[in-house]
This record gives C-alpha cells, structure tokens and sequence, in this order.
C-alpha cells in the first residue's frame, strides 16, 4: 500500500473530521449533562421553596395573634408600655448621660462582689498548727526529710510533718 | 505493421493513463467537495445547536417551569406590612381509592379493623359508619383535611388503599382574626364575603396571581382591636361588638373588627350569623356620638357665634307631642363645650333647632350618611335616612343621634372628617401610597375642625369619656350610649348600642377608633352600668397605648392640644377633674 499524498490528506481530513464529530457528540453530552443537573437543581429548588412556604405557613399559624395573645396572658403577663418609659427627644436622651451636678442626690448603687485589693483569686489554706501557709510548710518538711531523714525531729516542724503525713494518708484513700 | 501497431499500443495506454489521471483527479475533487461539505453541514448543525442550547432552550424552559410551579392556584392576601392573612396551602387530604391494589379485595386487613386502626388516630370518627364506607368498595374522602403527622400514621397502617393526595386548600394562619375583612373562599373555588369577593377575579387570573393583593389592614392593630373588643365585650356580657381604626387623612381602614367573629378556615353552619358584619353592614341608631357632628355643623354655619352662649337644660322639650329631655338634671343652663361635656341631649336640639333642618340635613348628606358606606367590601349596610323636607322634630333627634341609622364606618369617616381639617374622603381596604390619599370634599372648615379637636379632647378630659384617656396619647372622642328600638315601636330602655368614637393625638390627629358593644349589660366589671362612658370608652383607653407606637404616635404627657381658651367655660370642671393640665 503505498501512501500518496492525496491518500495521506484525505486520511487526515478525516480522521480531523472524526476527532470533531466524536468533540461535538461529547459536547453535546456534557451539556445535556450539565443540562439534567440543572433541571434537577430546579426541581430541588423549587421543592425547597414549597417546603419552606409550608413551613413559614405552619409557624405563622402556631404563632398567629391570638396564640400569642394567650400565651402572653398566661405566662409572660406582658403590657404595652405606658407614657413614662418613652424618653421622647433627643434632648431627654441627652439628660441621661450629663455628669452628675454637686447637689444631685447619690445615684442608687447596686450590691457587688468583686475582688478585695489584697486578696487573691483564691483564699489559700493555712495549716491549723503553724497559722502559715500550707503548701510552705510541706516544701519545706520535704527537705528536711530529704537531708536529715527524721534523725532529729526539730519540734517546730514536727507539725508540718504531721500535716504531711495527714495529707498522704488522705491522699491514699 | 508490428511499429505501428506498437505505436498504437503505447498511444492508447498513454491515453488511458491521462483519461486515469484525470479520473482520479475528479474523483478526489469530488470527495474534497463531498468532505467540505460535510464539514460545512456538521458545522452548521454544531452551530445551530450550540445557538439553540445557548439561547432559547434553558432560559425559556427554567423561567417558566419555576414559575409555573411556583404560582399558587389563587393569590396571597397580604397586610400593609407584608404579612399573610390568606394563603393557598397544599393540605393532605385522606382519599379512599379502592383500586389501588388493582382488583380482588381493596384492604389487605378487614374493613373493620381499618376502621378500628382510623378510629385510634382520629377519635373523632365513626367507627361503624367508617367500616361500612370501606367494605362499600367506593372512592370517597374519608377526611377532608389531616395533618402530616396523620398522614405518616396513616402511611404505617401500611394499606395501600388509603391515599393522602394534596390538595390545593385556602389557609388563613391568621384563624379568625381580620375574618370580615377576608372573607373566605367556597367549595366551588369563588371568593365570599369579604376581599376575597373583591379580589376574586385578580387572585385567580394566572398573570397576577403570582403577586399577593395588598389590603390596608395592620395585622398588629387588628389583633389588638380584636383582642380588646372582645375583652370589653365579655366583661360588658354585650351580644356583639364593631371595632375599627381608620386613617383620618387618607382614608385607609387599618382595623376593622366585628365579634363574635368566625374561623375562615373551618365554617361551621352556627357561623352563618357571625359572618354579618357589624361595621359595615348593620345599621345603629349612634345616639351622642352624633352630638359633635350637629355642634361642627351649627359652628360651620356660624349659628353658635359663641362658645360661651348659654342654653337651658332644666325643662324638657316638647315637641309635636314628643319629650326630649335628658338622662339626669344637669344643671339650669349649659354652654357648648359643657353640652358636649355632659352630653345632653335638650341643649343639642335647641343648637339643631337653631341651626335648621336643612343645613344639618345638608351637612349629613355630605358625610355620607344618606348612602351606603363608601369600602370595597361587597356587604354595605343602607343607612335609615330621612328623605324630604326634615320637619322639626326630625331635625332635633337626629341632632342627638336618634332617627336616621348608619353604620359604624359612616361614623367612622365622619369623625374623621371632624378633626382632619373638615375633609371627608372615602374609607378604603386598599393601600393608599404615601401622597396618593384621595382628594375628598370639603364638609366643615378648617377652624370649625381645630375647634372640634379642643372640644372632643375636653370631653375626655374632664367629661363622660375620662376612662378612655391614656395617658399621653391625647385622645378626643365622644361616648354615645342610644336605646334600641323596639320591635313594636318606641324605645327600649335597658337596651343599648354603646359607643365610643375617638381620634387620637389631638395635638395633630392621626387615626380615629371606633368601639361599639352591641346590648352590653351592667356587671361588676363594668361597674353595674351599661352606658359607653363605663364599656365602650375603657376599649379605647387600652386600645390606643397598644397600637399608638406601632403606628408611630409615641406618647407624650408634655404635648396636648391647647384647650386654655375654652377652659373658663368649664369652671367647675377644670378645678375639679382636670388634673395635670
């Protein structure tokens, strides 16, 4: 088979005439694809949109005006505020934030709780024989064990040790 | 020989050889012809695709399948502010279709114990009367409308026989609140009674029914209209109640009530006496609430000159063989502002008499009150009007609110043509855009309506409609309480329409309130009195602070309309009942 130039042209046209038919088909797919999905978002779309107005719908009946009428009524016993809580200017707004004139009467001071100066966050605990600090006290019994190995107990920290003991024992159970 | 035959051989293969060329050279012209044809073809079907999907074929088959499956098979009614009152609503139906099973039984237990499983989920059935409707083998509704939840138990009874098809249902979620207004929707598809009559064409047309009609109604104000009329009406033991709220400048009905009210979304045949509605359609005799209307009128036509003129109180009137006279003595002599104050009834017919039947008639005529109501709902009541020449007597009792009837909405509109400057403009149900408010007809001028502000704001000061005075809203308003007439003639004294017409604020009147109890009766919440000063009155004072700062009216205890000129006219009341001013 010897290929002449001719052959090999037509060969090619058609091949390229292949490779542009099979583009076109796989074009055509993909937008009947994208297509299919998109009809498919609608109706998703559009169901979403039924369901939400039948939802809207139900709360606006459970909440319509004489439901919460009545709830009101029982539970809550709210009322249409009266003509002393509008604040009805600019001006009167104002008046709220003006500072406080020398003769003025002492505003109404609310009961608070908060933090003294010297004390901490928390109330730390103190040994019932030595009146010091608890955690002092065992770092200190702590070395003493450690250098002298309870040969000689000095009396002052025998308390301290005690409270050491105590602790480990309740620490155990 | 053998030369030329060779000769010959060689010329005919060339020339065969040329006539091959040439051939093959057609050929391939033909099949390069052939190819760009094909090319051209293939191109042109790409291209006219590619147009067809690019241009016509989504944009056209997306907007209008979402719209069409989206478009409710009859149209929202919505309130000024966009809530719904009235919306279509897929609701589940319980449909029996004895087919589904295709042949052979239809139920795949007994009927009786369908009927016994139905009967568990709604106790309210007849379980006899359910087995024989499922044993007939008929298609029928076995219940018009069920809840979802229903439906899932229904779907677990696992009979395929039993059906919940949706069906296209009219839902008020709103249940019986604005039902005059609204209306309701019959078996047969057509709109009854209220907008849903007027709308009827517009909410079934596919081109608008997309978009939901607007009315005028407030939801808010309506609910608490309705909430507090109903109030009154149960502390008054009354038969009936009207309540509306109008916008004095543009005519637009913000709430319009009349109890006892029905449920649109379940009538019940015990309903069909509640659907008259009580503001629009029944006609009353509105006693003194007619009271500012005939003073207005005398100071219109410049017949009381002076405020301060004063008229005698003490004797009866008797004319053509008929007495006026007052509910208690009030006194030797009154002036205008302390007729009005004390409401009665011998010094405002000797003010109409005065003034004469015709000019008051003429005054009347112009308020409307010789012609239904001017709204868009289908049921007007006719007022009962006195045509001709008024004679005297006439002219003296309508002066007080006796003789002629109208409707709540008549007195509605004339009030607010009272304090809007003197302009009557027609009540609407539908939204009037901000400057488009209808131009009206001059009744009164503007200096009689500035007058009538102070007046009705006096009478809520210091007179018969003190319990309707909350505090900062300035309210003016009269209270009218008028005897019923009897079926044989005359009056009935222990019967009563009591009400209370009122605007609010005075300063610069917003909106008028209508409050009207049909037959109330004395009770210990009313204090054992059956007058409007005592039920009717006591609506407005709680319904007013409830609905003035929704509509933007804040109260103010600093602001009033300025009542100091007439103030020496009252002496005795300005000292003793007039605090804070």
């Amino acid at each position: 088979m010897n290929l002449t130039r001719d052959r090999l042209q037509s060969i090619g046209w058609a091949f390229i005439l292949t490779v542009c038919f099979g583009l076109t088909v796989a074009l055509t797919f993909r937008v009947n694809a994208v297509k299919s999905e998109v009809q498919l978002a609608e109706r998703q779309v559009i169901a979403l949109k039924k369901e939400k107005l039948f939802l809207e719908t139900e709360f606006e009946a459970r909440a319509n005006q004489q439901q919460l009428t009545a709830l009101n009524d029982v539970e809550f016993g709210y009322e249409a505020p009266t003509a002393e809580q509008y604040i009805e200017g600019e001006r009167q707004l104002a008046l709220l934030g003006k500072p406080r004139a020398p003769d003025a009467p002492a505003p109404i001071r609310v009961a608070n709780a908060g933090p003294g100066a010297g004390q901490g966050s928390f109330p730390v605990m103190v040994s019932p024989l030595t009146g010091k600090s608890l955690a002092k006290e065992v770092e200190s019994a702590q070395a003493t064990a450690k250098g002298e190995k309870l040969a000689a107990v000095n009396p002052d920290e025998l308390g301290a040790l005690l409270a050491h003991i105590e602790r480990g024992e309740v620490g155990h159970e | 020989m053998t030369a030329i035959s060779v000769s010959t051989t060689i010329t005919s293969g060339r020339r065969q050889l040329v006539n091959a060329r040439q051939r093959s050279l057609l050929i391939a012209k033909r099949r390069v012809l052939l190819l760009l044809l094909l090319f051209a073809l293939i191109a042109l079907c790409a291209l006219m695709r590619i147009a067809l999907l690019g241009f016509l074929e989504p944009a056209a088959a997306q907007a209008r399948s979402a719209a069409e499956a989206l478009l409710p098979e009859r149209g929202d009614i919505v309130d000024r502010n966009g809530v719904p009152l009235a919306r279509a609503f897929n609701a589940y139906a319980l449909w029996y279709n004895p087919d589904a099973l295709g042949g052979g039984s239809p139920l795949v237990n007994t009927p009786e114990q369908v009927a016994a499983a139905l009967v568990r989920i709604f106790p309210d059935m007849d379980k006899k009367d359910l087995t024989e409707r499922l044993a007939a083998g008929k298609p029928t509704y076995l219940r018009r409308r069920i809840l979802p939840e229903d439906a899932n138990r229904i779907h677990a009874l696992g009979e395929p026989a039993l059906e919940f098809p949706r069906e296209n249902e009219r839902f008020y979620p709103q249940g019986s609140m604005a039902a005059h207004v609204l209306g309701f929707v019959s078996a047969d598809g057509k709109g009854r009674v209220g907008m849903e009559e007027v709308f009827d064409k517009q909410l079934t047309d596919p081109l608008t029914r997309g978009k939901p009609a607007v009315i005028s109604i407030d939801s808010r104000v309506q609910g608490a209209l309705e909430d507090e009329l109903g109030r009154g009406m149960y502390e008054s033991q009354a038969k009936g109640a009207a309540g509306i709220v109008l916008d004095v400048d543009t005519g637009e009905v913000l709430a319009l009530a009349s109890l006892p009210a029905f449920n649109p979304n379940r009538l019940e045949k015990s309903d069909a006496r509640n659907i008259f509605n009580r503001v629009t359609n029944q006609v009353y005799e509105l006693g003194s609430t007619f009271k500012p209307i005939t003073v207005a009128a005398a100071l219109d036509a410049g017949t009381v000159k002076d405020l301060g003129h004063r008229y005698q109180a003490s004797r009866p009137l008797a004319i053509g063989g008929f007495l006026i006279r007052d509910s208690h003595a009030l006194g030797a002599t009154l002036n205008v502002p302390e007729t009005l104050i004390h409401s009665s009834n011998i010094v405002t017919a000797q003010i109409a008499d005065e003034l004469g039947g015709e000019k008051l008639k003429a005054t009347m005529q112009s308020l409307g009150f010789n012609e239904r109501p001017y709204i868009e709902l289908p049921a007007r009541g006719f007022p009962i009007w006195r045509k001709g020449k008024w004679a005297r007597i006439t002219t003296m009792t309508v002066s007080y609110g006796h003789g002629i009837a109208v409707t709540p909405l008549h007195l509605a509109t004339a009030y607010a043509t009272l304090v809007n400057g003197g302009v009557w403009r027609p009540a609407t149900l539908m939204k009037v855009e901000p400057g488009h408010a209808p131009a009206g007809r001059r009744v009164f001028k503007a200096a009689t309506s500035a007058r009538m502000r102070q007046l009705l704001r006096m009478i809520v000061v210091h007179g018969t409609g003190r319990k309707a005075d909350a505090p900062g809203f300035r309210i003016g308003g009269k209270t009218g309480s008028a005897e019923k007439p009897g079926e044989g003639g005359g009056y009935r004294q222990s019967v009563l329409v009591s009400t209370f017409a009122a605007a609010f604020p005075m300063d610069r009147p917003r909106y008028v309130v209508i409050a009207m109890l049909d037959e109330p009766k004395g009770t210990a919440a009313t204090s054992y009195q059956r007058t409007a000063a005592w039920n009717a009155a006591p609506v407005v004072g709680r319904v007013v602070p409830r609905i003035g700062p929704l509509l933007g009216v804040m109260p103010d205890e600093t602001r009033d309309v300025d009542i100091t000129d007439l103030k020496p006219l009252i002496p005795g009341e300005a000292s003793g009942g007039g605090g804070g001013e």
